[in-house]
Parts: structure tokens; sequence; C-alpha cells
């Protein structure tokens, strides 16, 4: 299949961004006011602990000689220690990648869920009160801030009516599940106000199009024309939509997982950069991009397999 | 004719708008017999889309409403009938082929299941059925190779063949009519010969009515039984297809039918003489073995990567005042050689010479004469226009950038260029969008005008207008190539028309010049077996000359299908 060639070429790409990313964020990191050596220590360590805590972490070197430590570890597959933690990086990113990959999952599926029909509702009946009602509600979606919305779907539905837990991440199954509910929610439902969107506004351009008008020439019923041949036909648009949502997403976590008080890798993330633990910033950063970079790499997948007229 | 089948009555559709009420179908009338084929004939606007449209209850847009009349399919009132009811007609009594394929066909669908879909449905069969179904109508439109084309998505078509796809897709539901709106409007001529022969094949066979909707009378002579010729919502005038064009006793059928561009042609191509001897021996444009090409697919593990050579080794001469006609197929390299020539394509061999300079050896010089000494005008007259500029800031802008004419005097330039194109001089203060296809085309030459050009390259400018307006542009080229000495690149997959107006035409075919001549020695004595095919295969306005849809070798396997047609094998 040729057409899926570029499953092949593409990772060859993903390197020079990888290597641009790793620059940034190592810079970055340094730039932030302070010193980790001084946050173990506190105010009133010597200087010559501090010098200590400095040579040993490798910080006194030039930047030069410490950017070329950090590539020559990542191209051994190992990204330092942690001076907060005192374990690898990586082992410490490993403890930490389910509960962010469940989040995350979870949120997409809800807002995919959610978005599908409520754009379905809308382009079907467009202009009438159905219409207005998922404008309305999705615009609301866009507009409250998410971190407002998960706190407003605690007080409701944990506080106040018991539903699920108020924070946390649980040891089984169900209740991870249960853990994750409010926080996939809290960011559905925004993520599904963008989707939803993007999709009825396609789907209202497809419903008009001379392929629906030809399944409506040879009799097909409006339930068919519409989920077998406008549907799949409106979906290209917004899976591009989704995956650049999605890279936003995976950096969201850093909010959302502090305010549920789960222990994925945005709340390493804050409680890294608090500390100034360089390595752990690096080693998250550098996560989160190649997640992103994943992602999109399969909305270029899902977008091939969606329309068999693109070539990439 | 047999059995009436269909039975239209006063049938009327307005649209609804804030201000009156304004009607589209003014009390049409028709009659369709089985196994008749009824040619709907007249301009863009007139209706015709919209009548079959609403034979169906399909109506474009939820502003039109079905004000009156009745539709009898065999004593049913398809008017009154209910949604549900519908449902069965559309598809299973009364099919739809559209112009153009590449948009009504699901592209995300493979072509099988969209032909077995309508089998299902209408039929009630099982998925093994209808796809043993689905494969046999694949063959019966043309299909050579029914198992593999039943998976292929339509982008993997050529033109002709989405085409038969679509008639697939609307016999899959084995309808009692078909109605077929402009389908070969949007095909090479070879190829229109051949779904016109297999539409009238597959009435022979199954005793099919079919309502063909068209601009071009030369399709309508070719193929069907009777004409009705509509304008502005109402059919002017209706009778068999011989009595009709025999004797039109409508003045606009009689207009139509002086307007269409058939090969023997009643108005001889200018002959410019005078204007050769005039002109100095060297040639205004010289291009010589020219070859473009274009990557196609690189190929990752083949190494070498492809190239589609789009022009292969092409040589032309125009000489100053020449009106130069090229024809082929899409496909064939018109509109590379076009592009090329005035610098737009990149050149991987070979040289294109304007007055002498040389594109290749002296590109900035050249292409800096080409923008002041030649012009382009295009297809589509009202995409080409900026929407968001009325035409007499077009044209001052043009005018300005060219720095040939005094500031002050733009105005006045831009009053002459109006009345050089036949347009009112208050054209100017308007926009495309409240002018017609004909006008917008207009304006264009207007702004290649406004350059002052030696050389005017206008590719398929006419092609997307309606038969009467061709005729008016093809009239105005030929009057400005009298006054003003042009020089015409005449680019068109229409014979007709470049016989009517050029000279000299120069055929190509796979980016090659297969023949090139005088128009009149070419068109009345091919030597290139191309040639002979291209013209016998355009539908001539006289029903005693019958068309020939002869089979084309192409090099191409998909498109090279397209040849294999459907010959009368039985």
């Amino acid at each position: 299949m040729h057409r899926y060639r570029f499953v092949l070429t593409r990772p060859l790409q993903f390197l020079p961004v990888l290597f641009g990313i790793s620059v940034i964020t190592f810079i970055l990191v340094r730039l932030i006011p302070g010193d980790p050596a001084r946050v173990i220590l506190g105010t009133r360590a010597t200087p010559t602990a501090i010098a200590n805590i400095r040579a040993q972490y490798g910080l006194d070197e030039p930047l030069i000689a410490q950017y070329f430590y950090f590539l020559r570890n990542l191209a051994q597959g190992q990204m330092g220690r942690s001076i907060l933690y005192k374990i690898d990086v990586l082992r410490l990113i490993g403890t930490r990648v389910e509960p962010t990959l469940v989040l995350v999952l979870a949120s997409v599926v809800l807002s995919v869920l959610i978005a599908v029909p409520m754009a379905a509702l809308a382009a079907r009946n467009q202009g009438k009160a159905a219409d207005q009602a998922v404008r309305i509600v999705s615009t609301l979606g866009i507009g409250f801030p998410p971190f407002w919305l998960g706190l407003m779907l605690i007080i409701v539905l944990s506080v106040q009516l018991s539903l699920f837990p108020v924070s946390g991440y649980g040891n089984t199954l169900a209740d991870k599940l249960a853990h994750i509910a409010l926080p996939s929610l809290t960011i559905a439902l925004s993520l599904s106000a963008v989707l939803t969107r993007s999709l009825r506004v396609s789907m209202i351009a497809m419903l008009s199009s001379d392929i629906a008008t030809a399944a409506r020439a040879r009799g097909m019923p409006e339930r068919i024309v519409f989920w077998r041949h406008v549907f799949p036909n409106s979906l290209v648009p917004t899976i591009n939509l989704l995956a650049v949502n999605i890279g936003w997403l995976i950096g969201g976590t850093v909010v959302v997982e502090s305010v549920f008080a789960i222990p994925g890798m945005g709340q390493l993330l804050v409680r890294a950069i608090f500390s100034r633990d360089y390595m752990v910033v690096q080693g998250v950063a550098m996560a989160f991009a190649c997640a992103t970079v994943l992602v999109n790499f399969l909305a270029d997948l899902a977008t091939v397999a969606a329309d068999p007229r693109i070539k990439l | 004719m047999s059995s009436t089948l269909l039975s239209v009555r006063d049938l009327s559709v307005s649209v609804r708008s804030e201000a009156a009420p304004r009607l589209l179908l003014d009390r049409v009338s028709l009659d369709l017999g089985r196994g008749e084929i009824l040619g709907l004939v007249g301009e863009s606007g007139s209706g015709k889309s919209l009548f079959c449209r609403s034979l169906v209850r399909l109506l474009p847009s939820r502003a039109l409403v079905i004000d009156s009349g009745t539709v009898l399919l065999e004593g049913q009132d398809l008017l009154q009938a209910s949604e549900a009811d519908m449902l069965a007609v559309r598809g299973g009594r009364i099919g739809m082929i559209f112009q153009n394929p590449t948009s009504h066909l699901d592209p995300v669908m493979r072509v099988g299941d969209q032909i077995a879909e309508g089998i299902r449905f209408h039929q009630g069969l099982g998925k093994a059925a209808a796809r043993e179904a689905a494969l046999e109508i694949l063959a019966q439109v043309g299909f050579p190779d029914p198992k593999r084309q039943y998976l292929s998505y339509p982008h993997e078509f050529s033109g002709g063949m989405r085409q038969r796809a679509m008639i697939g897709v609307a016999l899959s539901c084995q309808p009692d009519i078909l109605i077929a709106d402009e389908p070969t409007t949007a095909l090479d001529v070879t190829i229109q010969a051949q779904i016109l022969r297999l539409l009238t094949e597959i009435r022979d066979r199954t005793r099919l009515s079919i309502i063909l909707i068209t601009h071009d009378l030369g399709v309508v002579a070719q193929t069907c039984d009777r004409i009705a010729v509509m304008r502005g919502g109402r059919v002017v005038e209706e009778n068999t297809k011989r009595a009709l064009l025999a004797a039109p006793g409508h003045a606009y059928t009689k207009a139509l039918i002086a307007s269409h561009p058939s090969i023997p042609a009643r108005l001889s191509p200018v002959t410019t003489t005078e204007a050769k001897a005039a002109s100095p021996l060297r040639p205004l444009l010289e291009v010589d073995d020219l070859h473009v090409s274009f990557p196609s697919g690189a190929g990752l593990f083949s190494g070498q990567p492809r190239v589609f050579n789009a022009l292969n080794g092409v040589s032309l001469r125009v000489m100053p005042g020449e009106t130069v006609g090229i024809v082929g197929e899409s496909g064939s390299g018109k509109s590379t050689l076009a592009r090329a020539i005035l610098g737009l394509n990149p050149i991987a061999s070979g040289h294109v010479a304007f007055e002498g300079s040389n594109l290749a050896t002296q590109r900035n010089a050249t292409l800096a004469k080409l923008r002041t000494d030649a012009a382009m005008v295009f297809q589509d007259p009202y995409n080409a226009l900026n929407p968001r500029m009325t035409v007499g800031e077009t044209l001052a802008e043009v005018l300005r950038v060219q720095n040939k004419v005094q500031p002050a005097q733009i105005k006045a330039r831009i009053d002459e260029l109006l009345d050089l194109v036949g347009l009112d001089r208050d054209f100017a203060t308007r926009k495309p969008r409240s002018m017609s296809g004909g006008q917008c085309q207009r304006a264009g030459i207007a702004r290649a005008l406004a350059v002052d050009p030696k050389l005017i390259i206008a590719d398929e400018c006419v092609a997307a207008l309606d038969v009467t307006i061709q005729a008016q542009i093809v009239d105005l080229f030929r009057d400005l190539q009298r006054k003003m000495n042009l020089t015409l690149l005449f680019i068109a997959h229409d014979l007709a028309i470049v016989r009517n107006l050029c000279e000299r035409v120069v055929v190509m075919h796979h980016g090659k010049i297969v023949e090139e001549g005088r128009s009149a020695d070419v068109f009345a004595m091919p030597s290139h077996a191309y040639t002979a095919a291209l013209i016998s295969a355009i539908p001539d306005i006289d029903p005693d000359r019958p068309l020939h849809a002869l089979p084309l070798r192409r090099a191409d396997s998909l498109r090279g299908m397209s040849s294999l047609s459907l010959q009368p094998s039985t």
C-alpha cells in the first residue's frame, strides 16, 4: 500500500523536531530563577554544601557541556537522576504514565461520544431549536474555563451527591475509572464543544453536497444518507482538529491533575518545576513532546484511513 | 414511441424570497414514453435541471416550492405521494445521473459498494447477492475487470469511467426512467461519444426511458427521439427531433441552432493574408523541442523518482497576427504548453523564444517581456476575476502596474477597453458577482487586452459558457483579431469552435503534436488516426451524420479502460 508509505518515512522527520524540543526545554528550564541546590538545602546552606551538590549533578559545568551530557544520556536512553526523588528520571516517569494516559484516553473517548451525537442532532435540524440548543451549549463549553468547571463538578457531583470520589487515583480498575470520571468529564466538556462546532459545520456542508443529493436521488432514506455518506465525509477536518487539541490536552493535564490531585505526569511536572528538578522537567517535557508528535502521526494515519484520496 | 410512462402537466415552481415570489418553472407540460429518449435543451438558468429535480421532489433549496401541477408516473401523482412512497420512486422508478460524477460519487466509499447499496435497499437482496448483481452491472456499463473495479474508489478512475460508475449506480435500482443531467458536458468528445452510445444501448436493451438534459444540440441530435427546448422556465417548443431541427418554430430555437458550431462551418475562418503580408518573417513565438515533466510519486525504495512527461518534445512556431488553435483531450498537454510558454511551468529541456528572447537562457528578461506583451484568458471567467474588485479597478490595476498609460489617461483607456469587448461603460463600476458568465469573460478579455499584448493565450475560455454566449465570445475574438492584428493561441477541446475561429490548428495527444496544419485541411482530411477519431466523435447537429465512438488506444491502463468501451460484441 503505497499510500501508507509515510509510516516508514515520517519518523525520520521526528528527529529534527525532537532535537529542537530538547534545546528549547533545556534552555527554558535554566531560565527559571533559582537553583536546585538551594531549593534542596534551604536558605541557610553553606556555600561549600551548595557547591558539592552542584558538582554532584554536573550543574557547575558550562551550559554547553551540560547540554552535551543531556544529549548523550538521551542517546543512551537515559534522562539522568531526579534531584528531588533521588531515582532515575525514566523510572520516575514510568510510575506516573498510567494515570495521565488513562485520563487523556478517557477524555478523548468521552469527547467524541458527546460531540458526534450533538453535531448530528444540530446538523440534521439546522436552524431549529435543537440546533440552537447545541450551539448555545457548545459556546458555553468553550467559554467556561476547565479548572472552574472541574471545581463545580467536584462540588456538585462529589461533595453534594457523593457520586464520584473527590480526588486522587485508585488501585483497582473500577476504582481508577471512578476517580478519572470527573477529571475526564471536565476536559470532555470543553473539548467536545470545539469538536461539536467543527463537526456540525462540516456535516451541514456535506448535507447539501452533491454526494448527499446523489444518495437521495437513488432513494436512500435520510438516515442512511446521513450516517453512511455525510458522516464519513465530514470526519477528516475534525480528525485534525482533535489531534491539535490532544496536543493541548497533554499540556492541560498539568492543570487538571493538580485540581484533582491525580498522581500523573502533569502533577510531577509541577512539583519538578517548583523544586528546580531540572532532570525531571526535561524528562517530562520530552515525554510530552514525544506524545504530541505521536498523536499527530496517528492523526495522519487516521486521515489517510478515513479518506482514500489523501496521500501523504 | 409507445405508451406514455410519465406525464407532467402544468408544473410550476417558484422561489420564496423577501420580495415577491419569482416563478422559475411556468406551467411546464411534457410527456415521456416508455423507451423514449427526450432531450431537454436550454441555457443555464432555463429551468432544465430544476424541472427534473421537481419530478422526484428533490429541490436544490428550501426556498423553492412546487406551486401546482401534476406529475403522473403510470397514474400515480408523485406530487401527492407520501415521502415514504417517494423513497421507492427515487432510484427505484426514476434514477438520476449528473454532470459532475466526481462530486456526486461518494469519495470515501468503494465504487462497488455504492452500486450494491441501491440494490440492497430497493431489491432487498443480501450482501453476497447484491455484490454479484453489482459486478454484473459494472460489466454492463463497460468496466473491463469488474472484480477489481468493484474495490476501487472513484478518484482512481478517469472522468469517463466515473460517469460509467455513476450510470451503474443509477441502473442498480432498476429504474424505468433515467434522468441524465448534462452527463457528458465535463468529458472529452471521444469519451462523450462512448457514454452517449452506452446510454442508447442500455435504452435499446432494457426499454429504459431517458430524459437527457444538455446544452449541446449536437448531443441531442445524435441520441434523442424528441426534443423540448426550454427558456426562462417555459417549454418554448417541443417536437420530434427531425422535425424540430429541420423546421424550428420558435425564434430562440433558431438562434440555438444557428449558434451551434458544427463542423461544416457556415463561417469560414478569418483569412489573414493581408496581415501576413504586412508582418515580418520572424515568428513571434518559437517553441523548440520542449519537454516538461512533473514528478509523480517519489519512490522511497524504488530508487529513481518517477516522472510524468507532460510535454514530450513539442515544437511550434507562431507568426505575428496568426490564430492558432490547440486541440486535444484533457491530459494531452494543451494547458501545460500554454503555461510553459508564459514561464509558469519549469521547462525540463528545449527552448521557448518570445520575440527572439529565449526563456531558458535569458529567463528574467524574457519573463519581463512576456508579462508586458503576452496575456492569458482563463477558463472560468467568474473565478479568474477578483470578487472584491470592480471591473474598472481590475483594469486600472493592470494599467497602473504595466505603466504603459499615463495615470490621467487610465479612465479613458478603461472606457476604450470596455468598448472593445462590447461591454457598456458603466460595467466599470460593477463587480463579478452581479455579472453573467459571458460578461465576466468579456471583462477577462478586456483585462488581457489592457496590457496591449502582442500575444493572447486563451485557455478553454469558452468551455464554461452557454452555446449562444460561446458564439458571441468567438465572434469577439474574431473581431479583435481583425482590428488589432492580435496573435491568438486558442486552446480548446471543442474542435468545432477551433475550426471556426482558427486558421491553423495543432492537435496534441499524450504531450506530443500529432498533427498540425491549416484548419480547413486538417478537418477535411485528417492524416493522423487520432485526429480522425476526435473529429468523428463530435456530435453533429445533423442526425443523419451518425456518431462514431472509435476506440482509441491509450497507453495508461486505467484511462485505457475507457477506450475498451462497450463494443457491440453481441
